[in-house]
């Protein structure tokens, strides 16, 4: 575990760099001698700065106990699930929105949770029905046509 | 002291059909999150903040959330009492001697009186809320940019250090929220920032985006890598009223628990969590019988749970009169406020007392309501247990994708709210409290408001946040805290 928290701490000693580059070449630190528009994002890159070595520093040395970052194949399904929801923003606005939960729920049944095709398309077609009814007709969302409905 | 006619204005707006429609719902959906392990209260305002914003009235809204908030505290006592699973995480002590009691035969009792306490903490809670709640915005009149700066910073360093269990972690994480705070335009010039090219993220990053982000998907994706087990519940619950005997020897931990919780409710980061903690230690400390802590006491039931819920009434004062939200769940109903137009803080008083004692009214009759739904009710939410959390796991992720689209009809937010997704499931991975993120987020563009508008104020000397009485104690105190816990630590290490 101590490896991970050493390779969050460099990410965010990496965002700090970008924040403070943010800061001092492309927003104003000070204007007309007063604070300006980096001035805040710059203070907060240095302190962030500060707590990524602080959390790279408390993490250094061997690890006391062996935890794996992840359990064996644990990591599969929540992959599954973020392939197929970024899978349903990709088609959101060219198959409608009402077709895409109907596709995204029977598509994260069957994948993500492995339940019968019966099922899944079942629950799917329900869901799609009750997101109809509740956003499309009581709250009016407009939500994007596509080529399915 | 106590305005009566506000509060009686107040009765008249909460007790309108809508209102006790919402209100109830709200408190149905708070106990139903608070008995299902997983989705807590925070996830929940989350989900229904783009709802809300089709309700018409703030009020309806706030009602609806608030609801949410203290529903969770009672329902989160019912799992822990019977599965010895947390459904709040206010209700980890709970656990310990509830799930001693329900194995001894005696689930109903502890039920009972997790709800009875809750009642009655919640109602004290309440009663304090309205008598501190108009005197405190009255002072917080005087505060101007130098003191709300260093109001901010107090409340999220305390926010801090006393949610997680790292606090460099925590600050971390708040630091990361006030940059993600930072996104889009300058309150001040109108400068854009850190947009790197991407004309949709000029505007600023959406509350309802990052919250959902990071309290819905990021937790259907961290509850993916458990492998499901589903609870088949054998407990037979009956008697839910508790004896005399029980009612006399949780009397005194209810009183305790009330008073504890609603202290520490009104910090910052205080809250449920932390209250429920003291509360047992205390129970513990000053209890005739202490070996029987552990055992199925119904001191450790009655103090922890009358403490949470008074820490859940309490923590709405400095929400609505200082605008300073300080939890996770508070800082969504600042958002929706927001979301309708109202400020919360010292002016909501007066420029919306039907909101401010609406809201507080609809409290004491939800407190009512919960008591009848938890007690000859709470079989019904039991059964709740028995849903697969397969099926919900896609119905709340659809609720969320959907409801973020219907924000501001962009399918950008769902990217954005899908990265949030994976960037919460990984903190929590790693260890680190979202909390403080969240109340960073919220309390940022205050806090940067507040600094430049102190700095042009004093032609840019510093020393403007310690000539104000007000500022220079609030910022003492912050760095009281500060060196007092760095203290600690170290003594700790060596």
């Amino acid at each position: 575990m101590k490896s991970w928290q050493r390779y969050t701490g460099l990410c965010l000693l990496a965002v700090a760099a970008l924040v403070i580059q943010q800061s001092v070449w492309v927003l104003r630190l000070f204007d007309h001698g007063q604070p300006g528009s980096g001035f805040m994002p710059f203070g907060l890159g240095v302190i962030l700065a500060i707590l990524a070595i602080g959390l790279i520093a408390t993490n250094l040395g061997p690890e006391e106990k062996q935890i794996p970052f992840w359990e064996p194949k644990a990591w599969l399904r929540p992959l599954l699930a973020i392939v197929i929801t970024a899978a349903y923003i990709i088609v959101f606005d060219d198959i409608g929105a009402i077709t895409s939960v109907v596709v995204l729920v029977a598509g994260w049944l069957l994948l993500v949770e492995r339940k019968s095709l019966l099922v899944s398309a079942s629950t799917g077609l329900l869901t799609g029905l009750v997101v109809y009814l509740l956003f499309e007709r009581f709250l009016q969302t407009p939500f994007p046509r596509g080529v399915l409905f | 002291m106590f305005d009566v006619a506000g509060l009686w204005h107040g009765f008249q707006i909460a007790f309108s059909p809508v209102n006790l429609l919402w209100g109830f719902i709200g408190c149905a959906l708070g106990t139903a999150v608070g008995v299902l392990p997983g989705l807590g209260p925070a996830a929940t305002i989350a989900l229904l903040l783009p709802i809300s914003m089709k309700m018409g009235s703030p009020i309806t809204a706030i009602i609806l959330m608030s609801g949410i908030f203290y529903g969770a505290m009672y329902g989160g006592s019912t799992t822990s009492i019977l599965l010895k699973i947390p459904g709040e995480a206010a209700s980890v002590v709970t656990c310990i001697d509830g799930y001693e009691m329900a194995k001894m035969g005696r689930a109903g009792p502890a039920l009972g009186i997790a709800a009875i306490g809750s009642f009655i903490a919640g109602t004290v809670g309440l009663v304090g809320l309205t008598m501190m709640a108009p005197p405190l915005a009255e002072a917080a009149l005087k505060f101007g940019p130098p003191e709300y700066f260093s109001l901010t910073v107090l409340g999220l360093l305390l926010a801090t250090y006393l949610t997680g269990d790292s606090a460099l972690k925590g600050l971390t994480m708040a630091i990361l929220g006030l940059i993600l705070g930072c996104i889009g335009l300058d309150p001040l010039s109108g400068a854009v920032r850190f947009d790197f090219g991407v004309v949709d993220l000029q505007s600023n990053i959406d509350f309802v985006t990052l919250a959902m982000g990071l309290f819905g998907v990021g937790e259907i994706l961290y509850s993916l890598e458990k492998s499901e087990t589903t609870s088949i519940l054998t407990t037979k619950i009956k008697n839910v009223f508790p004896t005399m005997v029980d009612l006399g020897r949780s009397g005194w931990a209810m009183v305790r628990g009330s008073v504890i919780g609603f202290l520490v409710g009104i910090l910052p980061g205080g809250g449920a969590v932390l209250s429920s903690l003291i509360s047992y230690a205390v129970e513990k400390k000053v209890s005739k019988h202490p070996e029987e802590f552990g055992h199925g006491a119904i001191e450790g039931v009655a103090g922890p749970e009358s403490a949470n819920n008074a820490a859940a009434s309490s923590s709405f004062i400095p929400l609505l009169t200082l605008g300073i939200p300080g939890n996770a769940s508070t800082a969504m109903i600042f958002a929706a406020l927001l979301i309708h137009g109202i400020t919360p803080g010292p002016f909501l008083l007066t420029e919306h007392p039907d909101v401010f004692w609406g809201v507080v009214a609809s409290m004491y009759i939800g407190n009512v309501m919960l008591l009848v739904l938890n007690l000859p009710l709470v079989g019904i939410w039991v059964q709740l247990l028995r849903v697969p959390y397969a099926f919900m796991a896609p119905l709340i992720l659809v609720l969320t994708l959907v409801g973020v689209y219907s924000v501001n009809n962009s399918v950008f937010d769902i990217w954005v709210m899908l990265i949030m997704g994976v960037f919460g499931y990984l903190a929590r991975k790693l260890k680190f409290d979202l909390g403080p993120l969240l109340l960073a987020f919220v309390l940022g563009p205050i806090m940067e408001r507040s600094l430049r508008q102190a700095l042009l104020m004093s032609n840019g000397k510093f020393g403007i946040f310690f000539t104000h009485p007000i500022s220079g104690t609030l910022l003492g105190i912050a760095i009281l805290f500060v060196v007092y816990n760095i203290l600690a630590a170290r003594k700790k290490n060596a």
